[in-house]
């Protein structure tokens, strides 16, 4: 059964007074607990095929269903749902907030709710899967590149969500420290049984029970 | 959230500090203003609760030194009904007492802010009474005022004093003109108004600046001091039932129209509607402070959020709605205006006590609980107020929006 679909999905940005069009008809499918791949040179449209997927963007035309969900149909504040409880994302950048320590940063999603002695139970303990539970007080500054990124993963993981989407996850960081934390996140996305979407330039983490999407002009390939 | 929120405010902290100086400064503004305008209500209550008859002035005279009324006056009133007795006053400028004119003194205390201050204020004022009419008052401010024997308050004027040289001073002037000695003035001494000597029978003390200002003698003695042979200033009138003195006040001046009878009640109203629109104008100008302030808080909440806005679409991106973006960025300029309310009031409570030392005369600044509590509300809704449109701001972007430009 299809975790992700996309049928058709175009985005066209605005650019000066002219449109660019970055995603031409995409339509793809990924099964449910499924590692896949989106490959591709720079400025292909791989990062904006997966916000699209994550809902943290509007297609211009086509549709977009996730679980059987249709993104295109839903409202904003049914998309902040629909990323709060299904979606996990991991940035390039890490993007973790500055003000707060490794474990309130894994709690980020749970903070506008309040947080109980379980969620905090629950943070603490996917911080000491990705090997971060002596960091837990650290704030981002006090922190490698390695493990920051080891945070973002346990934040985006902590909510058990279906899709976890990493747009190039080991793009800021050196070769071994990217293969650690690559191996973090596979291992997780097995051990929770998540649909696990990877946009990478880098085909070294790629196995070969994995689905690879590669996108060229704006077009899926293969 | 909460947490989250107050440890955004201190990001920077030099920034909050500013913002919170530019707002906490229009709410000390607020209390100290208000805290003047109770003061003054404070004052003039305790100062016209003193005074319980009816004064009868010339119409739209502002007070009995500028009024002038004839001198058969007191006749006719005595002849309306509930009137009880009726003394007759002149009033005016003192000449210098002990050779210092208002002039002298204000330059003689140049040098000592609160005194000069004082200068304006302690312009000194002769009232003759009717010793004859005026023993027979029973609600007589400055008789009931006079200092105990044990004060050495010596004896208020009588019968006896008609036409003589004999004053009554107040316990301020008693100070503030002082014997050869530099020892206050007190019963037995002599005290030099103009060019003539006059003998200090008593001393009194209201406590209240608009009523110690005022030397006490015998009128015919200031129709001589005051160079004023004819005519009066105001008639004291003191009704059979002080219950009805606004009623007799109406029936004497529906009967003299070209004159003003004022009742305690008549002072207070207008003194409360003259207190009522200084409260508005002074609550115009701190609206334009607080506007200020509004635009100080919009300032640094719209440059913390612009520096932000990346991380509001990470936040986004993990589930926060744009209520939560919008609450969270709500709620810490909403910090702001708690901490500018503590500040302004701190410093406002600071402000007034320290006044407080300097003032003297009954006025006093007075900070009530309520007005502690008005300044706090109106930070905290100028803050919030002033949070509103940056939060808007950010929390209307689109998530990857928002990070794409937190990351230009």
């Amino acid at each position: 059964m299809s975790m992700i679909e996309t049928h058709d999905v175009t985005k066209s940005y605005r650019s000066g007074e002219g449109v660019m069009e970055i995603l031409h008809g995409v339509s793809l499918s990924i099964p449910a607990g499924q590692c896949a791949f989106i490959v591709g040179p720079s400025g292909s449209g791989k990062s904006t095929l997966l916000h699209l997927i994550g809902a943290m963007d509007q297609p211009t035309k086509g549709r977009v269903v996730i679980d059987g969900q249709d993104l295109t149909k839903m409202t904003e504040p049914q998309k902040d749902l629909f990323r709060r409880d299904k979606i996990g994302i991991i940035f390039q950048a890490f993007n973790l907030v500055g003000n707060l320590t490794a474990l309130e940063n894994v709690l980020v999603p749970f903070l506008p709710r309040g947080i109980t002695p379980e969620l905090r139970d629950r943070a603490k303990a996917m911080l000491t899967k990705v090997g971060l539970g002596h960091r837990l007080t650290h704030r981002p500054i006090q922190m490698s590149g390695g493990e920051q990124q080891r945070v973002a993963i346990a934040r985006a993981l902590v909510k058990n969500p279906q899709v976890v989407l990493a747009d190039e996850p080991t793009g800021q960081l050196d070769t071994r420290t990217g293969e650690d934390v690559f191996r973090i996140l596979r291992e997780l996305q097995r051990e929770l049984g998540t649909t696990l979407v990877v946009v990478t330039h880098d085909r070294r983490f790629i196995q070969p029970q994995d689905l690879v999407l590669e996108i060229e002009d704006g077009l899926l390939k293969k | 959230m909460w947490r989250f929120a107050w440890r955004n405010i201190l990001t920077r902290p030099t920034r909050t500090f500013l913002a919170l100086i530019g707002l906490s400064i229009p709410i000390l503004g607020v209390v100290g203003l208000f805290s003047l305008s109770n003061g003054l209500r404070m004052l003039v209550g305790n100062t016209l609760n003193q005074i319980q008859g009816v004064i009868v002035l010339r119409n739209n005279a502002p007070s009995p030194v500028f009024s002038d009324i004839p001198a058969d006056l007191p006749d006719k009133i005595r002849s309306i009904p509930g009137v009880k007795i009726v003394s007759p006053e002149i009033w005016g400028i003192s000449p210098p007492i002990e050779n210092t004119s208002l002039i002298a003194r204000t330059l003689n205390n140049l040098g000592d802010q609160q005194k000069r201050m004082q200068s304006f204020l302690d312009t000194p004022v002769v009232t003759g009474q009717d010793t004859i009419t005026h023993a027979k008052i029973t609600t007589s401010v400055y008789r009931k005022a006079l200092l105990p024997a044990a004060e050495n308050g010596g004896r208020y004027l009588n019968e006896t004093d008609r036409g003589s040289k004999n004053v009554v001073l107040s316990k301020k002037f008693a100070n503030q003109f002082k014997n050869s000695d530099n020892s206050p003035k007190k019963p037995g001494d002599k005290v030099k108004i103009g060019n003539e000597q006059f003998n200090v029978i008593g001393i009194y003390h209201t406590n209240s600046m608009l009523l110690d200002g005022v030397i006490v003698m015998d009128i015919e003695t200031a129709r001589r001091v005051l160079n004023r042979p004819n005519g009066l200033s105001d008639v004291y009138v003191e009704m059979n039932d002080p219950v009805k003195s606004d009623e007799v006040a109406q029936l004497i001046e529906k009967s003299f129209p070209d004159f003003d009878a004022r009742s305690m009640n008549e002072f207070q109203n207008s003194f409360g509607n003259l207190m009522g629109q200084l409260d508005r104008v002074l609550g115009l100008t701190v609206s334009l402070a607080l506007a200020v302030g509004v635009v100080g808080i919009v300032n640094t909440m719209l440059m913390s959020t612009l520096e932000r806005i990346a991380e509001f679409g990470i936040l986004r991106t993990n589930g926060w709605s744009q209520n939560h973006v919008l609450g969270l960025v709500t709620l810490e300029s909403a910090y702001m205006g708690l901490i500018a309310g503590v500040m302004g009031c701190g410093l406002a409570l600071v402000g007034v006590n320290i006044a407080n030392q300097f003032l003297s005369g009954g006025l006093q600044l007075v900070v009530t609980p309520y007005l502690l509590f008005l300044g706090m509300i109106l930070s905290v809704v100028t803050g919030t107020l002033g949070g509103l449109y940056p939060a808007w701001k950010a929390a209307r972007l689109a998530p990857m929006e928002a990070i794409r430009f937190g990351h230009r």
